[in-house]
């Protein structure tokens, strides 16, 4: 950069920064530090190198909740930064911010839980939130009485479940989660969504909790939300549900096949894949395979099967989840076709079956086709 | 302020007016308001002195040069007594040295180096003026109105001036390029993360279908299981079955065969216990020979007695004539009892 000879003093730090280009400690300081007086009225002034996130902290111990406000909005900027992240996390602060999470200003405790949201999105963090036991404070906070509290809190929740680790330490708030949903509320969307996503979560690691809470009742309740996200969440939920044969035999009992079938002609290609994935899961059982029978079911599979071939020249995303659904389409497929009744309707789509396997891109919905085709044209 | 203005009245009538020069009253610039004045100079045109009453065709004109009439004269004459009598009041008031203290005296001292004499009556020339006859009236001066406000100055130092364009560039560019690079950093870290869940995501539906699978297979052994056992059970019962035919079977066989002539034997243990009778015989042997021997049995019960009697008779006949060979001597003894 090609430094005039008259340059304006006062933005000489910039000049400095900007030559000193280091790795990460500069990196987000700009939008924070000019000059070391403070940008924007929301942020605290940021301390430069490694002195930024200790003299955070220390300032949080300011009984001015304005100032913790600013102090925490810096950390959220700092903390995108994995090694601010790291500094955070090794530097004994957890307990702090378990302070934070118990202060009386909503504002604070909305902003320390953002806090934790950015610390689980590195695995570090995830761990070490696991082991600084912060899930007891944190279950509390669900009770919190402001919404915005509750929403960050389920985010974090959230993020923690996705880790197999974090959804095992997680499995004791199943109860409590469960009460969440049985007293949902109207204008409660937003967390009921997050709510559901980390239930699904947590069932997927052991289902058997949630089963024990008279689960399928209640997300048989929830599948006929409105919201599309809901939908998706709980059909997800009850698919982690339906793994154990104990809750394949409820889903049986609650007459829950009828709204997964209804759900299958829904536009959102989650909320297929996830009901196809129910059902894929509840036909195992010969009182499934009755029901579906029952309902007429097959030519609704089928038809999502074969429809896959419109959409060649989709993006990759698109196609990945299409073949998810493909996959448990065929699955199911296979579970009715050992059914008496269903090889009979399957045996005329065996050319469709025969097709499907040489033709589509993807091996494993190749060998699914192929096991497929094998079950229906099995004799004794 | 002091007014010396004189107006009055000149012996002709005329009325004139003369006053000292004076400065002008430091006025504000701007009129009063309007009310005010109105309200001082404004009079009812009705009862103004100076407007003529009546009609003006028939008045009297009044002569330059007349007599003044005697009450005219004594009026004046007052006026002038009564100026000359303020004018000693005035004078009177006029502040002067006061009186020596006891033991003093006034002295006049000349202090000055030159006599000056002290008078009221400030020397004054004449001055007469005359604009120019047939003179155009000038053209009106621009109007620049006063200057208000504070007067500052300002000075460029060497070194201040500069291209404001140019200097910002290497500023702008690394405040642009650090927002971008923390707009980067926070968009990979979002892209690492959704690429990660999606990852997640295929990596669990296909462990899902992989599960159902399993579970269908699962679930297939034990189907099959069970239906093995089943028809192993059903199997099982229908070879006890058989079994148990085979036994009876058997079991019929023997016995049938065991019985075959049980019937003959039968018939015959039957006959020979007398079951089938013939019942005339039988009626005979019930009732006839019971009664047969009943009969039978009396007369012979009958013969029987007889005979007893017939032996005891013979009993007694014999020991009688036992005793009888006894009693005469002691005979051998007879033993034909």
């Amino acid at each position: 950069m090609h430094m005039r000879h008259f340059r304006p003093r006062p933005l000489q730090e910039i000049g400095c920064a900007a030559l000193s280009r280091s790795k990460g400690s500069g990196s987000d300081q700009l939008r924070v530090h000019m000059s070391g007086s403070v940008v924007s009225r929301t942020r605290a002034p940021v301390a430069f190198g490694r002195r930024a996130v200790p003299r955070l902290f220390e300032e949080l111990r300011d009984p001015d909740p304005e100032r913790r406000i600013r102090t925490l909005n810096s950390l959220c900027d700092l903390v995108h930064d994995p090694e601010r992240l790291y500094q955070t996390v090794t530097g004994g602060f957890m307990d702090q911010i378990q302070v934070l999470l118990k202060d009386e200003n909503q504002a604070v405790r909305r902003k320390t839980c953002e806090l934790l949201h950015l610390l689980t999105s590195h695995s570090l963090g995830r761990q070490s939130l696991l082991v600084s036991s912060l899930v007891s404070p944190l279950s509390q906070l669900l009770d919190d009485p402001s919404g915005s509290c509750r929403t960050s809190i389920h985010r974090v929740l959230n993020r923690l479940a996705l880790l197999p680790a974090g959804a095992q330490a997680l499995l004791p708030l199943v109860p409590k989660l469960m009460q969440k949903l049985k007293e949902d509320q109207e204008d409660q969307e937003e967390e009921l969504v997050l709510l559901l996503s980390t239930l699904s979560s947590c069932c997927r690691s052991d289902a058997v909790p949630a089963l024990s809470l008279d689960g399928v009742a209640l997300l048989r309740h929830k599948l006929e939300h409105q919201r599309t996200e809901v939908r998706r969440n709980a059909a997800g939920t009850m698919k982690e549900l339906s793994v154990p044969l104990e809750g394949k035999r409820q889903i049986c009992e609650e007459a829950v096949i009828p709204v997964l079938a209804a759900l299958l002609l829904d536009e959102d290609l989650e909320v297929q894949t996830n009901s196809a994935g129910t059902i894929m899961n509840t036909v195992i059982l010969t009182e499934g395979k009755r029901q579906v029978l029952d309902l007429d079911v097959v030519p609704v599979l089928l038809d999502l099967v074969s429809k896959q071939d419109q959409d060649q020249n989709q993006d990759q995303e698109v196609w990945i989840r299409r073949r998810s659904l493909i996959l448990f389409c065929l699955r199911t497929l296979t579970s009715v076709a050992e059914a008496p009744e269903g090889r009979v309707l399957l045996l005329d789509q065996v050319p469709l079956l025969v097709h499907q396997t040489q033709e589509d891109q993807d091996q494993e919905v190749r060998r699914a086709a192929k096991t497929a085709l094998r079950v229906v044209t099995w004799t004794p | 302020m002091a007014f010396v203005s004189h107006s009055q009245r000149d012996p002709n009538g005329m009325y004139t007016f003369s006053s000292r020069p004076r400065a002008v009253e430091n006025r504000s610039k701007y009129r009063e308001p309007p009310q005010e004045q109105s309200h001082i100079n404004y009079g009812n045109i009705m009862y103004d002195r100076r407007v003529v009453r009546g009609n003006t065709y028939a008045q009297r004109i009044i002569p330059t040069t007349t007599q003044p009439d005697p009450a005219e004269i004594q009026r004046q004459q007052e006026l002038r007594r009564r100026a000359i009598a303020r004018k000693q009041a005035r004078e009177q008031f006029k502040p002067k040295t006061p009186e020596a203290l006891q033991g003093r005296k006034h002295i006049d001292v000349q202090t000055e180096l030159y006599l000056e004499e002290l008078s009221t009556v400030i020397v004054a020339t004449d001055t007469e003026c005359q604009t120019d006859a047939f003179l155009d009236r000038p053209a009106t001066p621009l109007f620049i109105p006063a200057k208000t406000g504070k007067d500052v100055a300002t000075q460029i130092e060497e070194g201040e001036l500069f291209d404001f364009d140019r200097e910002v560039q290497p500023v702008l560019e690394v405040l642009v390029g650090k927002t971008m690079e923390q707009a980067l950093l926070e968009v990979m870290e979002e892209e690492e993360l959704a690429c990660l869940r999606a990852q997640q995501r295929a990596f669990e539906e296909l462990r899902s279908a992989e599960m159902a699978e399993v579970q269908r297979l699962q679930e297939q052994e034990r189907r099959h299981r069970e239906e093995k056992e089943r028809r192993i059970a059903q199997q099982k019962e229908a070879l006890k079955r058989e079994k148990e035919i085979t036994e009876k079977i058997a079991a019929r066989a023997y016995t049938q065969q065991y019985f075959a002539d049980l019937l003959p034997s039968v018939f015959t243990s039957l006959r020979s216990h007398g079951y089938f009778y013939d019942p005339v015989e039988k009626d005979i042997e019930t009732n006839f020979f019971p009664w047969l021997m009943d009969e039978v049995h009396n007369s012979l019960e009958k013969r029987y007695t007889a005979r007893e009697l017939l032996d005891t008779i013979i009993d007694d006949v014999t020991q009688k004539r036992l005793e009888s060979f006894k009693d005469p001597e002691p005979q051998p003894q007879e033993t034909d009892k």
